[in-house]
Formats: structure tokens, C-alpha cells, sequence
């Protein structure tokens, strides 16, 4: 019977004689002059989107297999690169592929898993004879190569071990009461950042929609936790914003809103805009609840749906606008946002939407966003033209993030920064 | 139903009832009468509900020829609208129920009361006054209802307010945490049957939810703290405590829990060593005996890692309950798309309150379910069973029930003893 290797996880020694690619070149190397019955299943874990390669989930995807490796003559062989590759004699084909079939359902989410119903390519696994030698000769080649690769690997993943200790120290309650008593007291005003929502033009040039304050997490990680990670814990990052909330709305509370020339946005939690803090900027705002959007995360919302909706109404009567963010546009497919009833609807590019391929995926998302009202999308963490290329082929017309800041500069605003006392 | 004209949907009262029918009464109030019986006016203890059933079972015969409709107030009052030609007999049964009452100062001393025991009206002449007095009847009865509805949420709310106590901090949190860990929480552990219920009010059992009782949990850790104060300081309380019911399940089950149980877990702790270490104790049989719940605010605060973990379990075996669903989140969120096998949905008066545009709502929503799926849930009084039925729920968990099961197993008890008393 086999043994499951560990190679997943960035841990162990860099020598090269154990990594599990050379392991299972040891075997082949033993399998080869007697290879009656042996085949291989190599499955590319590597090619899926990279919010699916994460460390449990490919665990959790390798003990799919114990209930085979421990009937049959199979061992598996997790690879540096997260690929998983299945060396068996005299398994029947059909035991393999009931637990390939399920760890493709594992993986439905992800473009890889598709079969594309006119070819047989299945770019999830490949599969080898290895007493043909053709085959053997195939495979041997493939994990020789990917063995060079996992040296160079191991070498980043040392590296990425120092990151790592950068990030710190998960957020615990222990360590959160400090961070949030020391927040409490600080000056936050020169830590705060703000970010243009831009409205594209198909003809070029864009409009302002609003620019959105916020107090920069990585500032406040430098002066107030150095080697905590603020995001181990959703939950308890959110706690971490009710204080900020607070410190955000002391400094734009002395605001001069009645000469402010572009709207601004800001985070708050519903309990905030619930709570005396909001209501001495409302006072501060006056007549001015036009030029001021107020952003509430996903998770806060779902929290309290009543208190959500009461909170919007009472914002939205007083002439203020309101944004649903935190979203995956994924998460479009799973709820009504046009139920949010709020002005904005922000959906969060990030890299997993690469877009290189015509999916199914992109139609459906089209439609998604057509039928949320594609007018109330604003693309947000537009970090490249390419972000900008999928939104517009998805109906959006709103964008946020760096690559937008750059726009903005380029496109040359030459107005006065929105506010004096805001850095911008 | 009786529609007070302002577009508000009211339950069938007697008031509401007497209301309708007076307004329908208006094309045939030609040759029709009206006798007011004012009970209300006896003393308290001569208005019982014996008496008064008693008192209207006179009207019976000219009930079931159609010659007469009864309405009996919530104030005792006995309204009967007739035709005109059964004046006779109407005259003899008021006499007769006068004769019930004739050592009531109501009937022995009427020249000195201030309404008279009877009223008598002619339908066409007196339509108007009728009519406003049907509607003040109404109206008074929606008052009633409301004040006691409202006393209940406000008695409810005062008695937890009491309850409550410290608000929880970040470093009270953490000591609770740490206490956690050690502590034996095997008796905090509760249980709740969800159970379908027949006509009979007799329930049945299909499944229990084992639930760690934060009202103990506090009682015995901690006294005078108010864990559930704020909702994230709590919900990253409720991951150490689902981590905690893991590794007691872990330990105890087989022998000691039958039948199909359901407990909480956070996606997070789905997706951990906690739960690896926990599923493979369970033998594969038992795990579709097993009933995952989760809360909609955890689900999409990671969709990504939802979608996974959901694959995974429903594929061992597992079964997924969303819980915590009310009116306005039940049809924001889609279920289906989430690929949910069981959801549960809190009762609130709200529900009934919402008119029959809502019953229609959620009883189509429950006949898509399909059978059993839908479980109401926080149901501590019949109302709630009630409602359940009357839109086709057939699932019901709560106080209520429980109550329900300690009388079922009295009753059980009971005939235990008779036949063993009659086989002596």
C-alpha cells in the first residue's frame, strides 16, 4: 500500500533527492522494465483559477483518493506545483475514474473542469499508459521537467516563508483589544487615501462619479500592528472597521461640505450610520447629502438584512447615495442585488477573470449584470487596461482602482484636490 | 378576508367578519334586521365562555335554515342580522337568553344601566349607524391585537435586555476563548426536534439540531456578560464553539445521538483539519444522516470557498441547511443556485401580518421547495404552526414543539398505565 506525500504545503527541506517529483522519478525509474499494468493519471491541478489552488482545498482533493490508495495498488504524489499524480497497477479504470469524476465535481467552478462537448480534450487530467513505452517516454519527460520547475519552486517558497512572517501573527481577539485601543486614540486624518470612481466613456474621456475615502490599511498595520495579520479573521476585521468608522467620520465631520466640488464615499458599517457618530455628519452635511455616497460591505448587510434596509431608506430619503460592495461578481449568480435597492452595486475584478477565453461564464455574467442593471455596476480594483476590457464586454461602464487613479491623472482632472484637509 | 379599504389586509376576526358582511349587507339590508345582545354589560363572571356559547346556541336553528347570521365579539356582544319575517322567534330567544341571565343587574336592574340588554335595529333604516359601529368594532379589535402583539415583543425584548448584561469586549472575548478550549462543554449541549405536526397537534420526529446554549454557556463561563452584543465579536465565537461541537461530536457519536441530526458550522471550519479529523470518525452510512447548517452572511462573505465546501460535503454524504431565513432575505437569495438541500426560516408575526400578497409569496416558494424541505423555525406558540400549515410547511422546530413532545409523551405515559392498570 502507498504513502501520500506532502508537498503541497511549504514545508520541508529544499534538497532535491526528496521532493516528491524525484520520488516518483525514483519509481518510474523502478517501474520501468516491468511495467505490465502501471498507468499514470496526472491531474493539473497547477491550471486552475488562483482562488482555487488554495492549500486546504488541494488537500482536501488528495484525501478524495485514500479510500483508493488504501484498496488498491495506487500511491499518490501531491507535485510542487499543486498537480496530483496517481501511479497505479492493476486498478480498474472505471475505480479511478469515480474519484477523478469527483474531484472534478470539487472543482465545478473552474473553467479547467469543462468538457467541451465537440472534442475529447480534457485539459483536467491526462492519463498514461506506462507499459507502452511511447507513453512512459511521454510522462517521464513531463516530470522531469516539472522536477527542474520544483527546485526553483522550492527556492521561491523559502522566500515566500519570510512573506509570510511579514504577514504575522493571525488577528485574535488577545491582540485585537490593543490594536483597537491604540486606534482609538490615533490621528488618522494624514492615513487617509482616496480612490476615483470613474464613469468610461465609449468615445473617451470619462466622467467623476465620486472619490471614495479610505483610511489605508497598510499605514495602519505599519503604526498600529506590525506583524498582525489585520485579515486572518473576516469577523474580527470587521470589529477593527466599527472603530475606524468612528476615526473617519471625527475628521470629516470638520469638513467643509458646502464648497466641496466632487462627491466622496466612504465605508461604514450599518451599526455606525445607525448610531450618534453619523448623525453629527449629517449635521455636518446639511444640504449637501447629494455630494456623499455611503459604501456598506456584503458581509455587513447579510448580517442584519432589516437593519441594512432601514439604514438605506433612511439614507436614501435624505438625499444621500448608497453602494453594496464587497461583492465577487460570482456571488451576482446567487442573489438578487436589484433586492439591495441601492444606488451602486461595486463587484471586485481580480485575477481569476483573466478572460483569455470565451466562456460560457462571461455570457452568463453579462446577463447577470444586465439583468442587476448594468448601470449600477462600478467595476472596483481595476488594476490593468485588460480589467478595464472585461468590464466593458460585461455592460460596465463604472470603474475603481490604480489603473483608473492613473487614468484620472492622464486624463487631467486640473480641478483643486476635492478637499483641503483630505491627502490625496 | 374583510379589506378595511386603506389597503391593509386584516385577519379573520368575528369583527372583521361582522364588518364584511354588514358591507355586503347594503344591497339586501331591504327587509332585514339586527339584534345587538350587550353581554358586554354583565359581570365578569356571568360572561364566561360557557355562558356565552350557551347564550348563542339559542340562535342555532335560524342559523342553519339561513334565516339569521350570528357574530360573537371578542366583548362578549352578540350581534344577529335576520330576515324581517323571523321577528317572532328572534323575540322568544332573547327572551330566553334574558332568563339565563336574570340575576345579572344587566337584566334585573336595566332601567338603571346604561345600555340596554338588547338593541334592536331595521337594517335599511339603521344601515349607516350599522355600519359604524361594525367598523369601531373592527377597528378596535386591530388596535387590541396589535397592543398585545407589541406587549409580548416588548415584554420579550425587556426580559432580554435584563438578561444581557456586559457588553463583550475584545479581551473578554479572548478569555472566553481560552476557557473554551478547556472547558467540558458536553453539558451545554443542547437538542431541538424538528418535527412535522398533524391535525391533532401530535408531532412526530424527523430530526434534532444539537446546539451548544449560549444562555448557559454565559450562566456558567460568564456571568453577566452579554455574548451576543456585538454580532462580530460573537460570530468569531461561534467558530471556536462550532471547532468545540466537532471534536465533541467527534468523540460521542454512534452511541450515544440517534437518528438524523443537524448542527452550525462556519465554511471556515468546514474546510479545516477539525472537520478532516471529525469525517473520517464518521462511518459513511451516518454522514447522510447528517445535516450541515450554515448562515447566509458566512456563505457569501467567501462564495468561492462555500461552493467548495458544499461540493465536498454533499458528496460524502452531508447534507447543507440554510439557516436563519426571513421574509426579506428568503427572496433575495437563491437557493437552488446555492445548491442548499434544506433552509430554515424564523418565525416572526411579521409573516402573518404581511397580508395575503405574502402568503401567496411563501406558500408558492414552499410548494417549489418541494416537501419537507422548508423548515419554520423559533416557533413558540400555535400561531406559528398555524401559519406553517396554512401555507404548506410541514416542518416545525421551536419551544412550541417541545411543548408539544413533553404533552405527546404524557399522553404516551398515560395509556402506558391504563392498559398495564386494565391488563391486572
Amino acid at each position: 500500500m502507498a504513502e501520500w506525500g506532502v508537498a503541497t504545503t511549504s514545508m520541508g527541506g529544499g534538497d532535491a533527492d526528496t521532493t516528491e517529483e524525484s520520488l516518483l522519478l525514483d519509481r518510474l525509474n523502478r517501474i520501468q522494465n516491468n511495467a505490465i499494468g502501471y498507468f499514470a493519471v496526472h491531474a493539473h491541478l497547477s491550471a486552475l483559477r488562483p482562488n482555487h489552488k488554495q492549500p486546504h482545498f488541494i488537500d482536501i482533493a488528495a484525501r478524495t483518493f485514500d479510500t483508493l490508495i488504501d484498496s488498491a495498488d495506487a500511491t499518490l504524489f501531491g507535485l510542487t506545483n499543486k498537480d496530483l499524480v496517481l501511479i497505479c497497477r492493476e486498478v480498474p479504470v472505471d475505480d479511478v475514474d469515480s474519484i477523478m469524476e469527483k474531484v472534478r465535481g470539487l472543482f465545478s467552478e473552474d473553467p479547467l473542469t469543462e468538457m467541451d462537448e465537440d472534442s475529447f480534450e480534457d485539459r483536467f487530467s491526462t492519463w498514461y499508459d506506462l507499459s507502452n513505452r511511447e507513453d512512459f517516454a511521454d510522462f517521464f519527460g513531463v516530470i522531469t521537467e516539472l522536477a527542474v520547475e520544483a527546485e526553483q519552486k522550492l527556492k521561491e517558497q523559502a522566500q515566500q516563508r519570510d512573506q509570510e512572517k511579514q504577514l504575522g501573527d493571525p488577528l485574535r481577539p488577545g491582540n485585537l483589544a490593543e490594536i483597537n485601543q491604540k486606534l482609538a486614540g490615533m490621528r488618522v486624518a494624514d492615513m487617509i487615501k482616496r480612490q476615483a470612481c470613474l464613469q468610461v466613456r465609449t468615445g473617451g474621456g470619462g466622467e467623476l462619479i465620486f472619490y471614495e475615502l479610505f483610511i489605508s490599511m497598510a499605514e495602519v498595520r505599519e503604526r498600529v500592528a506590525p506583524d498582525i495579520n489585520l485579515f486572518a479573521s473576516p469577523w474580527l476585521f470587521q470589529y477593527l472597521t466599527e472603530t475606524l468608522d468612528r476615526r473617519l467620520l471625527a475628521v470629516l465631520v470638520e469638513e467643509e461640505f458646502d464648497e466641496l466640488q466632487d462627491p466622496l464615499s466612504i465605508n461604514l458599517n450599518v451599526s455606525t450610520v445607525l448610531s450618534r457618530d453619523f448623525q453629527n455628519l449629517h449635521r455636518a452635511v446639511g444640504s449637501n447629502a447629494h455630494k456623499v455616497v455611503v459604501e456598506f460591505q456584503i458581509i455587513d448587510i447579510f448580517a442584519d438584512l432589516k437593519s441594512y434596509s432601514y439604514a438605506r431608506d433612511s439614507l436614501q430619503e435624505r438625499g444621500y447615495r448608497v453602494v453594496v460592495d464587497g461583492l465577487n461578481p460570482l456571488s451576482l449568480s446567487y442573489f438578487e442585488p436589484a433586492g439591495l435597492k441601492s444606488d451602486f452595486i461595486k463587484i471586485a475584478w481580480g485575477p481569476e477573470f483573466t478572460g483569455d477565453e470565451e466562456d460560457r461564464r462571461i455570457e452568463e455574467m453579462r446577463e447577470v449584470i444586465a439583468a442587476a442593471g448594468k448601470d449600477s455596476m462600478i467595476l472596483g480594483r481595476v488594476d490593468s487596461e485588460k480589467a478595464v476590457k472585461w468590464g466593458l464586454g460585461l455592460g460596465v461602464s463604472r470603474f475603481q482602482g490604480f489603473f483608473i487613479d492613473k487614468l484620472v491623472q492622464v486624463i487631467g482632472r486640473g480641478r483643486q484636490p476635492a478637499t483641503k484637509k483630505v491627502a490625496s | 378576508m374583510a379589506d378595511s379599504g386603506d389597503g391593509k389586509k386584516r385577519l379573520p376576526s368575528q369583527e372583521n367578519l361582522l364588518l364584511d358582511y354588514v358591507r355586503r349587507l347594503e344591497k339586501h339590508k331591504v327587509g332585514r334586521k339586527v339584534v345587538h345582545l350587550h353581554l358586554s354589560g354583565l359581570r365578569p363572571f356571568n360572561r364566561r365562555d360557557q355562558h356565552i356559547r350557551t347564550a348563542a346556541g339559542n340562535f342555532e336553528p335560524l342559523i342553519g335554515d339561513m334565516t339569521g347570521q350570528l357574530f360573537i365579539l371578542k366583548n362578549a356582544d352578540l350581534f344577529f342580522v335576520y330576515k324581517g319575517e323571523a321577528q317572532p322567534q328572534v323575540e322568544t330567544i332573547v327572551q330566553k337568553i334574558r332568563f339565563l341571565f336574570d340575576d345579572d343587574p344587566l337584566v334585573a336592574e336595566e332601567d338603571k344601566q346604561p345600555l340596554p340588554f338588547a338593541s334592536w335595529h331595521d337594517a335599511d333604516r339603521d344601515y349607516e349607524s350599522i355600519l359604524k359601529m361594525a367598523q369601531s368594532y373592527a377597528d378596535a379589535e386591530e388596535k387590541r391585537q396589535t397592543a398585545v402583539r407589541s406587549r409580548m415583543d416588548a415584554r420579550a425584548a425587556l426580559r432580554a435586555k435584563q438578561q444581557q448584561g456586559e457588553p463583550l469586549t475584545p479581551e473578554v472575548l479572548a478569555r472566553v476563548e481560552t476557557a473554551l478550549e478547556r472547558a467540558d462543554l458536553s453539558n451545554l449541549v443542547r437538542r431541538q426536534f424538528i418535527c412535522a405536526v398533524d391535525a391533532k397537534m401530535v408531532p412526530e420526529q424527523h430530526f434534532s439540531e444539537l446546539f451548544i446554549s449560549i444562555k448557559d454557556l454565559r450562566e456558567t463561563l460568564l456571568p453577566g456578560v452579554n455574548l451576543v452584543a456585538n454580532r462580530w465579536l460573537f460570530q468569531h465565537l461561534t467558530e471556536t464553539l462550532d471547532r468545540r461541537m466537532l471534536s465533541m461530536l467527534t468523540k460521542t457519536d454512534g452511541a450515544s445521538i440517534s437518528g438524523e441530526i443537524s448542527f452550525n458550522v462556519n465554511v471556515a471550519t468546514i474546510l479545516s483539519k477539525d472537520f478532516q479529523i471529525f469525517d473520517d470518525n464518521i462511518a459513511a452510512s451516518r454522514r447522510g444522516q447528517m445535516i450541515i447548517e450554515l448562515q447566509k452572511e458566512d456563505i457569501f462573505s467567501n462564495l468561492s470557498s462555500y461552493l467548495f465546501a458544499r461540493e465536498f460535503v454533499q458528496d460524502k454524504g452531508y447534507r447543507v441547511c440554510l439557516d436563519g431565513m426571513a421574509l426579506d432575505s428568503i427572496q433575495l437569495i437563491n437557493r437552488k443556485r446555492l445548491g442548499i438541500d434544506l433552509t430554515k426560516l424564523v418565525w416572526n408575526p411579521e409573516l402573518v401580518d404581511g397580508g395575503d400578497e405574502v402568503h401567496e409569496m411563501l406558500a408558492n416558494l414552499t410548494r417549489d421547495e418541494g416537501e419537507g424541505r422548508l423548515i419554520l423555525t423559533r416557533c413558540d406558540n400555535r400561531e406559528a404552526i398555524d401559519f406553517g400549515k396554512s401555507i404548506g410547511i410541514t416542518l416545525f422546530q421551536g419551544r412550541y414543539v417541545e411543548s408539544l413532545i413533553a404533552e405527546d409523551s404524557r399522553r404516551r405515559e398515560l395509556l402506558r398505565l391504563k392498559r398495564r392498570i386494565e391488563r391486572s
